[in-house]
């Protein structure tokens, strides 16, 4: 069985949305819902961020990519997603219209951006060590595991200063690596509850259809229906994300040829260490 | 010695990371791995540190000591070839 895996923000932009047909259409549809250019870069709205700009761009580059692999002829038996990645996994599965997507992502953004207008906050990637020492520095330091990619690759999400001392430890516990990166808003952390009334309207701004492919989440790795998706967009801002658990559960399901469907191949990468660690065992 | 790793070393980077219609003859030995070379990440790179592990007994013990190691293939091999066991 296919497996379409939607990846979350890029870090970076690596390359620039396709200019083929698609790539046109998307970029259009980018510039009239999401007043975001991702071909000169350029915001059509003050409040635009550069992180929203990636997420925007990311969101556009899955869309892009999922109508490559159909026409293809690559039929998804089942979709995952990654974060931010339910966003054009809820396109490809039916249940909102491209134009839709691309313009929660915006709105949603910019309402996130704004938290990082009276505070700075960081994401810090550690790779190495187990989730217990992870676990306990990010404690130690008052930021947040956000993401649980295997068991050695994590994300941490909170303020800037502590987020420094989580790094300095995780490499003095051992860490392979340790780096952090800005960003406008502590995603799949607690601390999004405090824009909970505006996401919220956001989200249920739109009609949800039942997906037309299963849909699992990161979260708890159930499929979704129609009427669970604005209220999942919600709270998977709040909940670490849970890639591994995921992978498992999509291996369980049958799930035997894997597609990233985006910007890079980071869940290619996690999916090929969680396998090299089966075969190990 | 660290010459006669250099292929090896190229193979064991091919199989750990999956590498799908690459051969040894494609990797420059002294090309970097990250970035603008082989455009490997942390999450290949820690993937190449068990893989070296197990294939040849031998530790990337920090990430200062990972910086140095996979700067090229010719310097993973020289790493290899001082500490294995």
């Amino acid at each position: 069985m296919n497996c379409y895996m939607f990846p979350g923000q890029p870090l970076s932009r690596s390359r620039g949305i396709p200019q083929d047909h698609d790539g046109e259409q998307i970029a259009e549809l980018c510039r009239r819902h999401a007043l975001f250019d991702p071909e000169s870069w350029e915001w059509l709205t003050p409040d635009g961020t550069d992180n929203v700009a990636l997420q925007l761009h990311g969101v556009a580059m899955s869309l892009h990519g999922a109508r490559t692999l159909k026409k293809g002829g690559v039929t998804p038996g089942i979709v995952a997603e990654h974060s931010m990645g339910i966003y054009p996994a809820a396109a490809l599965c039916g249940s909102l219209a491209e134009e839709s997507v691309l313009e929660i992502t915006s709105r949603g953004g910019r309402a996130m951006a704004a938290m990082g207008s009276s505070r700075h906050y960081s994401l810090g990637c550690v790779v190495g060590l187990t989730v217990e020492p992870v676990t306990a520095l990010a404690e130690n330091h008052g930021v947040y595991l956000a993401n649980v990619n295997t068991d050695r690759h994590f994300l941490l999400a909170g303020e800037l200063d502590p987020m420094n001392g989580a790094m300095a430890e995780a490499l003095a516990v051992g860490a392979f690596s340790a780096n952090s990166f800005s960003c406008d808003a502590p995603l799949h952390t607690p601390l999004m509850g405090e824009l909970e009334g505006e996401l919220r309207a956001i989200f249920s701004d739109y009609r949800y259809r039942d997906p037309q492919v299963p849909l699992m989440n990161h979260v708890d790795q159930c499929c979704l229906c129609g009427s669970d998706l604005a209220d999942f967009m919600y709270r998977e801002l709040l909940l670490p994300v849970q890639w591994e658990r995921t992978y498992r559960a999509l291996r369980s399901a049958g799930v035997d040829h894997f597609f990233e469907v985006g910007q890079g191949d980071s869940l290619k990468k996690y999916n090929r260490w969680l396998e090299s660690r089966w075969e190990g065992s | 010695m660290s010459e006669s790793l250099i292929e090896p070393v190229k193979q064991l980077i091919i199989d750990a990371l999956r590498i799908e219609g690459m051969t040894t003859a494609d990797i420059d030995s002294d090309a970097p791995l990250f970035g603008e070379g082989l455009g490997l990440d942390s999450i290949d790179a820690l993937q190449l540190v068990v893989a070296m592990e197990k294939e040849y007994g031998v530790v990337v013990p920090d990430a200062a000591t990972g910086t140095t190691v996979f700067q090229s293939v010719r310097s993973m091999a020289a790493h290899i070839a001082e500490h294995r066991k």
